[in-house]
């Protein structure tokens, strides 16, 4: 069976506000973190759609990013660079840049290559702040994304000095997607999250589901101003 | 539980569809594939989507196939499933009527909706509303079609519905499986020995035709396992002949026994033409024991656990370059046979050392010489030594590994071939040992217990003798991921979501036999993507020492 990600009820979950959240997922998500049963409903689902039954599965409209406060232990792995260089996972988030962090691999048709456009559409928004924050994608499945395909693949997406990709070896990876909670089982059931970290020491906020660049920009501004 | 059966509506929609029956008229058949699998429009433009908030995606990267999938069957990515496009799903009725077909259960169905027609598809297609005009799933871009290339799209997904496959019959499935007239017989004995084993004990319980498996969801497909309806029939094609004869044959045993897919196999050095055959037929072409396969990342119908001795090329090449690309060896002698694995394998190589400031000489042997001829050939191609050191790469087969005598001078390193020369059971001569490191693209003997155990009591419990472990447990492997992707995709036997299918479960399987993991997705035909350089700890015996980690080149 493919495990479902957990939905988070923990008291960490913070209640959105509109606007973090914005467009015309707002009022939903709203309601969705007042009720528990519809937060459960969306959170299992990831997308609306995701429910194959025909009789329980909510609105399509209804899904949109849920958001939570948490704290990682960044593991003390090794990673390769794009740029072939062998790295700590540790060093590399801890240069005091904020950090926005996401998992991808080069062969997935459909959520990682939009993960990938949100991440190019953030950079491009940030105009010249770019060069204050690391965006850093980790390979999920490291054996088939060599340094040389990742870095092939962040040219599509005409990255910017700012943005890295990493790979490494398979348990590196797994240890990685483990400590940040998106390991799932194995890359084709993955989940669409993203994190972001104001500075070392800081806790980060998770983003579950499909973020716009705009919402992305606006969760970035609202972290760094409450650092 | 309701079974989403066609009501009338619906079903005057798929009369024409469901039938198998010539394609329509071949230029919008055309763009509406181009649209679907390549992105480009019948004008030749490139396709263009766009998500909420102006993502906007092109060309190949906007295609449906990323998606919907070839087959046109969607796919489930975590929580996230992908609904299928094929014209039957689209037009399908929720509405209970008996005496309709039903459709097969697939995973990625969402089923809370009304039948599309030709006008809410274009609406779904161009605004990202679905038939009842509610919002579509934010992955889904919106595509500003123009009126023909709609009706291409349109006409396109109505000719995915496939109900009749070639190969497969109320009670029968039929598969075939190939080995070229160069293959090992003592291979090709154990390998058939495992597959008329398995396809025995699969049909163990022949059973009555069941019922259809009706799309109302994991209830009726938990009652599908094994797919004890159907009869498992082999089908063993034997090339005789020169390789330029084989497509012949291949088309000649098709028509004369259609199949529906091609099941494990043993080659020589040469299996493009099978590979050819498969992707032009477009038969799924699964796991055929092979050496030499096809690297083709874009091909579809093949599926290989590795790149065979051209992974082995890769993993000497990385250790000859080091990982900062300065080479160990300045010069590098390779020794082959001619016509064996070793010639396309030793192309590989210098391929990859090309441009780097090494050497690359060969070596070929011919039939004439044996024992200490492939010594005199090794002294002689010593001679060319190089002041940086030299490294003398083996594509040798253990009947001509026993025979070397005396060391060459001159030679730094020898790489041998692990798959060629016998693995840890190479009969590699004492003086050579420690000179010499081995590419093992497996996982070591040591470590892979565990996975061999199943595999190998099975054979046991069957009386199949063990003449060649790999392959046979290849094969084994290979007619598990059958059995299990055939589990999983129920009664929807359409072709490309047998491979697409595979490609989603393999990470899953716990049970790899010589390989540590296998993983595929879209575009990844080589399950097993790297291995190791190993030496022999002793003078005698098999007991090996890893240079290093597992080695992905």
């Amino acid at each position: 069976m493919i495990p479902q990600s957990q939905p988070d009820l923990s008291p960490r979950t913070r209640c959105p506000t509109p606007a973090a959240v914005g467009g015309r997922h707002s009022v939903l998500v709203r309601l969705a973190a007042l009720t528990g049963v519809a937060l459960l409903v969306l959170a299992s689902g990831g997308s609306a759609n995701a429910a194959d039954d025909a009789f329980t599965a909510p609105a399509p409209e209804a899904s949109g990013p849920i958001r939570s406060i948490r704290k990682y232990a960044v593991p003390a792995v090794s990673l390769v660079r794009d740029d072939g260089k062998v790295v700590s996972l540790p060093d590399e988030m801890s240069d005091g840049r904020p950090i926005v962090l996401n998992f991808i691999f080069t062969t997935c048709g459909s959520t990682c290559p939009l993960m990938s456009s949100v991440f190019a559409q953030f950079e491009h928004r940030l105009g010249a702040e770019a060069d204050k924050v690391h965006l850093m994608s980790i390979s999920i499945d490291p054996e088939q994304d060599t340094p040389a395909r990742l870095h092939e693949y962040a040219q599509k997406f005409h990255s910017g000095l700012e943005w890295q990709h990493y790979t490494g070896t398979l348990a590196a990876s797994i240890t990685a997607q483990r400590a940040f909670d998106v390991y799932r089982g194995g890359k084709m059931s993955h989940a669409a999250v993203t994190l972001m970290r104001a500075a070392p020491g800081k806790p980060w906020l998770r983003i579950e589901g499909f973020v716009t660049a705009d919402d992305l920009v606006r969760d970035y501004r609202e972290l760094l101003a409450a650092r | 539980m309701s079974a989403w059966r066609l009501a009338s509506a619906g079903a005057c929609l798929l009369a024409g569809l469901a039938l198998p029956g010539p394609a329509p008229a071949a230029p919008a058949d055309n763009v509406g594939r181009s649209i679907y699998l390549r992105g480009v429009l019948g004008s030749g433009a490139p396709l263009e989507g766009t998500r909420e908030a102006g993502v906007v995606t092109t060309a190949a990267d906007a295609a449906c196939v990323n998606c919907h999938q070839r087959s046109g069957l969607g796919s489930v990515e975590g929580s996230l499933s992908i609904p299928p496009v094929t014209g039957e799903y689209l037009f399908h009725s929720r509405a209970h009527d008996a005496s309709e077909p039903v459709l097969p259960y697939v995973e990625s169905l969402h089923g809370n909706r009304d039948p599309y027609t030709d006008a809410t598809l274009a609406r779904a297609i161009r605004e990202g509303l679905d038939s009842q005009g509610r919002p579509l799933n934010y992955l889904m871009p919106r595509f500003a079609l123009g009126d023909e290339d709609m009706a291409a799209l349109v006409e396109y997904l109505k000719t995915l519905s496939v109900r009749q496959v070639p190969g497969v019959t109320d009670t029968v499935l039929h598969f075939a499986t190939i080995s070229t007239p160069d293959a090992d017989p003592l291979k090709r004995r154990g390998m058939l020995d495992v597959l008329e084993q398995f396809f025995v004990q699969k049909n163990l319980f022949p059973l009555k035709p069941s019922p259809r498996m009706l799309t109302s969801g994991k209830t009726q497909y938990s009652k599908s396992m094994y797919m004890a309806n159907r009869h498992w029939q082999l089908h063993v094609w034997e090339l005789t002949g020169p390789a330029a004869s084989w497509r012949a044959q291949l088309d000649k045993h098709l028509a004369a026994e259609p199949v529906y897919a091609v099941l494990s196999g043993l080659a020589g050095s040469n299996w493009a033409p099978v590979h050819e055959f498969c992707e032009q037929n477009a038969i799924p072409c699964l796991f055929p024991n092979v050496e030499v396969p096809v690297i083709a990342e874009r091909d579809f119908y093949s599926l290989y656990f590795s790149k065979g001795v051209l992974l082995e090329a890769q993993l000497i090449a990385r250790t000859i370059l080091g990982p900062d690309n300065h080479p160990t060896a300045g010069a590098v002698e390779q020794v082959y046979r001619a016509g064996d694995s070793g010639e396309p394998a030793a192309k590989a190589l210098a391929a990859q050392l090309k441009g780097h400031g090494v050497t690359v000489h060969s070596t070929v042997l011919t039939a004439g010489a044996q024992g200490h001829g492939v010594t005199a050939v090794l002294r002689a191609a010593a001679l060319r030594k190089d002041a940086r050191g030299q490294a003398l790469v083996l594509w040798l087969r253990p009947g001509d590994i026993a025979a070397l005598s005396d060391v060459p001078a001159g030679a730094a390193t020898v790489y041998l071939s692990g798959r060629m020369g016998g693995l840890e059971k190479s009969p590699l001569p004492a003086g050579w040992r420690e000179h010499t490191l081995m590419t093992y693209p497996f996982d070591l003997p040591g470590r892979r217990g565990v996975r061999l155990d199943y595999p190998l009591g099975w054979f046991s419990f069957r009386h199949i003798p063990v003449v060649a472990e790999q392959v046979q447990t290849d094969t084994y492997l290979a007619c598990s991921l059958l059995a299990d992707v055939l589990n999983r995709m129920a009664d929807n036997f359409a072709r490309p979501y047998l491979i697409e299918q595979l490609q989603a479960l393999l990470e899953h399987r716990i049970i790899t036999g010589y390989y540590p993991h296998l993983t595929l997705a879209s575009n990844q035909r080589f399950a097993s993507k790297g291995g190791y350089v190993v030496h022999f700890r002793d003078p005698g015996g098999t007991a090996l020492v890893a240079e290093a980690d597992w080695i992905v080149p």
